[in-house]
């Protein structure tokens, strides 16, 4: 990885509870290196550690054992922290106030511009232009949670942290929210976000993780993890035998003309074509099959833990 | 610094917009305006002559030097203020810590530049202003009243609210420190009574042991009463400040030491808690 990191784990371990409560595993030994500039997103199932994770990154929480650096420094350190943008899970805010009064007071702990102008421009990038005189107290949750996101962009921070930004969003509101972010990597932020949404996992993000058992199973970018190793997509020209084909191992796709077959090797994926060629179909396209996000993640967590894992657990 | 400013002046205004203080600083106006409106002084020659209320005569008073005969309401404005601001305070400070500490504010907090003790100490500076402010804003208006009405102009009562805002920080130091442990408005309001009441029994100590068996009672109750700040001595002293009379009790800076040692403690062990806390 050539550009420097944004983020970087190494061996985190997090173990809560303890004296008389049942000790609970929230991570057990997670690596995971982000480069600045990148756009990443964590996904896994419930429990699997993934706000543990956000908040050790953060600093809100300590790991039992491990390293975490954020963009080059300690996650606790001011001046680390004056860099990152945070938008967290549920975020409370304070009913009485009005948008503005939130973000002024935000930009202050911050210790960034947070002039009324800046403010404003800032309301009405995420859509709440119209309400920023309203209390925030009579806020839907999509207003809250776009209120919580202008917080987060609040002094053009270095790398964002997003766990689930458009949860309560409407869908046309989404599309802003992904046309905001884009607009945040297009000026070389980094981007870290968590979501139970994985449409939105792969719109946004160019590199995915899948978290299970506080550990990363997967990792890579998203083309490589969604593109099947096995299976291929190939398509005949009409007039094909169809029974034939289905004889020579081909499944019928959902499109006419579209099969899929499978080859763990070069050799055998040129064997179940050779066998489609000689029951005469005619061969005009063939590429790896690419399986959707949902269906990478249920693969990789019904899949057996790495050695290292189960040797661990036992 | 700023940062931590910038907590406690965050804090305020939060506050201001509370029912709770809307409401005290409502009532304190619309009792310093009922009395300035339905209160009259006769002042003739330095010596209150009558006192008219709602139009009615005092009867029984005998004509005395004006700041001599108002003593006693000088007296009186100072306990509650002490004693009342003290027990409106614990109930209405109660969940600013809690709320603090509430899931999803304290992870965006704790996100944002600032050190966790900035955080601490920014609340507590924040609602020893709020309890400055309140305390200074009745005794300013009764000064302010007694002032314009009988020509007796005296920071007395100023001092005595000062007194009332040093004891409510101790107790405040104890409320905010137990919200580390056990995140609830009903456990930090009831922290602050228990100070309260055992800061009353320290300052009464002398007078309440005779109560106790000779022997390990008396020692328990001096033992159990020794660390807390010297609640009803203070008082004391600030009703006796107010109302221009002896001090009663041996060293006034002695008291305010023992009282700033006993938060400074306390919110020491909170910032401890604090560092160490996973959210």
């Amino acid at each position: 990885m050539g550009a420097p990191l944004a983020i970087e784990a190494r061996g985190l371990h997090k173990t809560y509870g303890g004296l008389f409560g049942a000790r609970q595993r929230a991570l057990s030994g997670l690596d995971l290196q982000v480069a600045q500039g990148e756009a990443f997103g964590l996904i896994g199932p419930n429990g699997a550690g993934k706000t543990t994770f956000i908040k050790i990154l953060l600093g809100i929480a300590r790991p039992t054992s491990g390293e975490v650096r954020l963009l080059g420094g300690d996650p606790e350190g001011v001046e680390v922290r004056r860099r990152v943008g945070y938008l967290p899970e549920r975020l409370h805010l304070p009913h009485a106030w009005t948008p503005p009064a939130f973000l002024a007071s935000v930009a202050r702990l911050k210790g960034v511009d947070g002039s009324p102008r800046l403010l404003g421009d800032l309301l009405s990038r995420v859509g709440l232009g119209d309400d920023a005189g309203r209390k925030i107290g009579g806020f839907s949750k999509g207003m809250r949670q776009r209120l919580g996101l202008a917080a987060a962009l609040l002094g053009s921070p270095d790398l964002l942290v997003l766990d689930e930004p458009t949860d309560g969003i409407d869908p046309l509101g989404r599309m802003e929210v992904r046309r905001l972010l884009q607009e945040e990597l297009g000026r070389g932020a980094t981007l870290f976000l968590n979501s139970h949404l994985l449409a939105e996992t792969e719109r946004v993000c160019g590199r995915v993780g899948i978290l299970s058992g506080g550990r990363v199973l997967r990792e890579g970018r998203l083309e490589d993890l969604c593109q099947s190793s096995s299976h291929y997509r190939v398509r005949f020209a009409p007039g094909h035998d169809a029974q034939a084909l289905a004889a020579a191992g081909f499944v019928a796709g959902r499109d006419p003309g579209s099969w899929r077959c499978q080859g763990d090797t070069p050799e055998r994926l040129n064997e179940a074509l050779d066998r489609a060629r000689r029951a005469g179909a005619l061969l005009v396209e063939v590429a790896r099959e690419e399986k959707d996000l949902e269906e990478v993640l249920q693969e990789a967590v019904r899949s057996p833990p790495p050695p290292a894992v189960r040797e661990e657990a036992a | 610094m700023r940062t931590t400013l910038a907590v406690a002046a965050d804090l305020m205004r939060e506050a201001m917009k509370r029912k709770w203080f809307l409401g005290l600083a409502i009532a304190i106006t619309a009792l310093l305006v009922t009395l300035g409106l339905s209160l009259r002084l006769d002042v003739v020659d330095g010596a209150l002559a009558a006192t008219r209320l709602f139009g009615k005569v005092s009867r029984g008073m005998t004509i005395q030097a004006v700041d001599v005969a108002l003593r006693p309401v000088l007296e009186a404005a100072a306990w509650v203020i002490f004693y009342g601001g003290s027990v409106f305070g614990i109930i209405a400070c109660a969940d600013f810590a809690p709320k603090l500490l509430s899931p999803g504010r304290i992870e965006h907090l704790l996100a944002l530049p600032v050190r966790r003790w900035e955080l601490l100490v920014g609340t507590f500076l924040g609602v020893l202003g709020l309890s400055v402010a309140a305390a200074l804003y009745g005794a300013g208006g009764l000064t302010l009243l007694l002032g314009v009405k009988a020509g007796v102009w005296t920071w007395r009562p100023l001092v005595a609210g000062l007194l009332s805002s040093a004891s409510f920080a101790a107790i405040y130091a104890a409320m905010l420190t137990v919200s580390l442990w056990a995140r609830s408005a009903a456990v930090s309001a009831a922290i602050g009574f228990v100070v309260f009441v055992s800061g009353i029994a320290a300052g009464n100590r002398h007078t309440l042991i005779p109560m106790f068996e000779p022997g390990v009672g008396r020692a328990i109750f001096t033992g159990y009463t020794m660390p807390f700040p010297r609640i009803s001595s203070l008082g004391s002293a600030a009703a006796s400040i107010a109302s221009s009379q002896a001090l009663e009790v041996r060293s006034l800076g002695s008291l305010l030491l023992g009282t700033l040692v006993f938060g400074a403690a306390v919110l020491a062990l909170g910032a401890w808690r604090f560092e160490q806390k996973d959210f």
